[in-house]
């Protein structure tokens, strides 16, 4: 039975959708939100093992973009979807050429990548664009045509869709030539370098790609919630969130990011359903992770479970 | 007298009749429904003091009305709180509403934060809900038409326009000494806001803005910007930001003996605590701010209530106690808690907070039109209503006396 676990754990998904509670499906939502972050991260930062503390950056990105193209330029939101995208990846191109052309990797990178998302964080405090400190508030104007949900299964469907898109990228690395080569500058440099593979090139365009996944959850956020400041756009937070999703689940694997957001977000619900007393859930939260990391180094998907290990043996 | 034997048909007559009778008190005994309130707000996380300050309130609302007699055009009805702690997750806010919703909230107040505000109110619409805003001052969370959300206290433009006209009066009063001011602001969505306002209205009342100064919080040193306001002579130092940013401000431009006047909009440091335990610094600054009625009777026991329970008084409190006392008058004066008859209830309320300096209630668009900030200043360590004379219970002393 465990050997069909990817099975049932996409019928668990798609099992909220049947249901009545919006409760429920606003926490499945959130849980398949947090793949989805987890999973822009690990495209660049789990295959190509790029340190980023940053990547709300390209989160904030696509927010804003989808934000601004909506209420200053009337631009339908569906159409916002494929432009931020296009922008995260920019973003993330030239985040990485200038990173990684100066030979910047490691704690280096991940500063510059900190440093990257709070200067969007203050520009979006100060320019006029993005409204300031004031944010942007999106007009409540509930249909689908205008990409808002009045019922969160639909909201829920379409970030189960955009995360099987973006599972569909990390199995594509897995099996590819490209995901190959990401792995292979992972694990040695210079030993990537001496067989010939580019690596600023290759770097980059993972780190586009990781963009504008980043850049999806983004746009879907702003949908879904309707306001977006530059705190809640480039928070730190919600980088933190990202690796951490990833890092407990299992970085550099297709499924670590659904398993750390699923882990993840039982702890967090379920403390915050059964204890009252304030501060108790994070702490709980905090104590676990702390277990978690300690004696799971691999995340969960170190535990090497059956579909894991088939992959596992045909990557050795 | 005549004896009738017992029958059959009299056993089974007294035997309904007694149970009857023994099932009366129970009947009688029986409490209608409690109604259930959702209180979100951010109780950790950085926001966590106010988040609670809010909570502690809405649960002594619920106690007075509980302990009145619960709602009595529902039969006593009880009020029931649903705790949520929203963090500083707007996301979170909204998963709160859906839970409360689906445990069989009436109503809810919240989110002390704004961000958090639009997102629970949104969210609460959906099942159309009634929320009481208790703090969270963004002109949006009532005027992007949501029929559902009420706020019975200010909103930031009130606010900030209530402070202009308080400079004005004071300026005016004084013979016009103060003609140039510098704005230090916090960055976000509070700060930078206000700041703004300001800069438009203040030329309007013959006040030059010199400079504007953005910080960001948390921000631990202000020498800079204090020297930057040294260089600059203003007559007057107009700060927004919050508590921690606040009091070092005020810190380094005492410590630096900047001699302009401070003036606050919505100063987060000033609170009593403020006035009193740090009286070397606090003494004669103003600020325009949510405060409660000094010369309501009812206010003087309130605070002690308070002090009794440890509780520091601000106005966080008292907002979270009316905004469930507001929801509690609509249910009582639509004797259901059908949300299709609360909301109405709602944009018909007259509720009127006696602990606050409010002119009538009267909503438009969910907002309560006779909400109102007042001018306060420490004086001997402590916070006085100086404007609107209506309300006050000290003079202001302005401009700040020299040395």
């Amino acid at each position: 039975m465990l050997k069909y676990w990817p099975v049932l754990l996409v019928v668990a998904a798609l099992l909220p959708l049947a249901s009545s509670s919006q409760f429920l499906v606003n926490l499945a939502m959130l849980t398949a939100f947090s793949a989805l972050l987890g999973q822009g991260w690990n495209i660049a930062c789990g295959f190509g093992g790029l340190t980023s503390f940053g990547h709300a950056v390209f989160f904030g990105i696509g927010a804003y973009a989808v934000a601004i193209m909506q209420t200053r330029f009337g631009i339908n939101p569906w159409f916002g979807l494929p432009a931020a995208a296009v922008l995260g990846a920019a973003a993330g191109a030239v985040l990485g050429a200038a990173a990684f052309r100066a030979g910047l990797r490691g704690s280096y990178f991940a500063l510059v990548t900190l440093a990257f998302a709070e200067v969007f964080r203050i520009l979006a405090n100060s320019l006029e664009i993005t409204k300031g400190g004031l944010g942007i508030l999106i007009p409540l104007h509930p249909a689908l045509a205008n990409f808002q949900f009045d019922d969160r299964r639909e909201a829920y469907a379409l970030v189960l869709a955009v995360l099987a898109v973006a599972m569909g990228v990390a199995a594509w690395l897995r099996r590819s030539r490209f995901g190959a080569r990401l792995v292979a500058v992972r694990e040695n440099e210079d030993a990537a370098a001496a067989l010939g593979i580019p690596l600023v090139r290759t770097k980059t365009q993972a780190l586009a790609l990781s963009g504008a996944v980043t850049a999806t959850a983004g746009v879907l956020y702003a949908q879904m919630f309707l306001y977006v400041d530059p705190s809640i756009a480039f928070g730190a937070d919600r980088s933190v969130e990202m690796l951490l999703v990833a890092m407990i689940g299992g970085a550099g694997t297709v499924w670590g990011p659904v398993l750390g957001a699923i882990v993840l977000h039982l702890i967090q619900d379920t403390a915050r359903l059964l204890i009252d007393t304030p501060g108790f859930a994070p702490m709980l939260y905090g104590a676990i992770l702390l277990v978690i990391i300690a004696f799971m180094p691999n995340g969960i998907a170190g535990l090497r479970l059956p579909a894991l290990r088939r992959n596992r043996v045909r990557d050795a | 007298m005549t004896f009738r034997p017992t029958t059959r048909r009299s056993t089974l007559a007294a035997g309904a009749a007694a149970i009857a009778g023994l099932a009366m008190p129970t009947v009688l005994r029986a409490e209608p429904a409690a109604i259930k309130i959702g209180l979100i707000h951010p109780v950790t996380g950085p926001l966590a003091f106010s988040g609670n300050q809010c909570r502690i309130g809405g649960q002594m609302a619920i106690t007075d009305v509980n302990a009145a007699g619960g709602i009595k055009t529902m039969g006593g009805a009880k009020l029931e709180a649903l705790l949520g702690d929203s963090q500083l997750k707007p996301e979170l806010a909204a998963s709160l509403v859906d839970q409360f919703a689906e445990a069989g909230a009436a109503g809810f107040t919240g989110c002390y934060a704004s961000s958090l505000g639009l997102a629970a109110t949104q969210a609460a619409a959906k099942y159309g809900l009634p929320f009481s805003i208790d703090s969270g001052v963004a002109d949006s969370l009532t005027t992007r038409g949501l029929a559902n959300t009420f706020r019975l206290f200010p909103s930031a433009t009130v606010c900030v326009n209530g402070a202009v006209d308080e400079l004005a009066g004071l300026n005016k009063a004084a013979g016009g000494p103060v003609k140039t001011a510098v704005l230090v602001h916090e960055n976000s969505e509070f700060g930078t806001t206000t700041a703004a306002t300001l800069k438009e209205k203040l030329p309007a009342i013959g006040i030059k803005v010199l400079d504007v100064m953005p910080h960001a919080t948390p921000t631990r040193d202000f020498t800079n910007v204090v020297l930057r306001i040294k260089e600059q002579k203003p007559d007057l130092v107009i700060i927004s930001n919050y508590l921690n940013e606040y009091v070092l401000l005020i810190r380094t431009l005492k410590q630096q003996r900047v001699p302009s006047g401070i003036f606050s909009v919505f100063g987060g440091g000033f609170s009593l605590k403020f006035a009193k335990e740090q009286n070397d610094i606090s003494e004669d600054v103003l600020d325009f701010n949510n405060w409660q009625n000094p010369k309501a009777p009812t206010t003087a026991a309130f605070r002690k209530r308070l002090d009794a329970a440890g509780v520091a008084t601000t106005y966080e409190v008292f907002f979270g106690y009316y905004a469930v006392k507001l929801l509690a008058d609509a249910f009582g004066r639509a004797g259901t808690a059908d949300k299709a008859q609360v909301v109405p209830a709602l944009g018909a309320s007259t509720f009127y907070p006696d602990m606050l300096p409010y002119n009538p209630t009267k909503f438009v668009n969910g907002q309560n039109q006779g909400a109102q900030g007042v001018g306060l200043q420490v004086q001997h360590a402590d916070v006085k209503v100086v404007w609107p004379d209506q309300f006050a219970d000290a003079k202001a002393i302005f401009p700040r006396p020299k040395g």
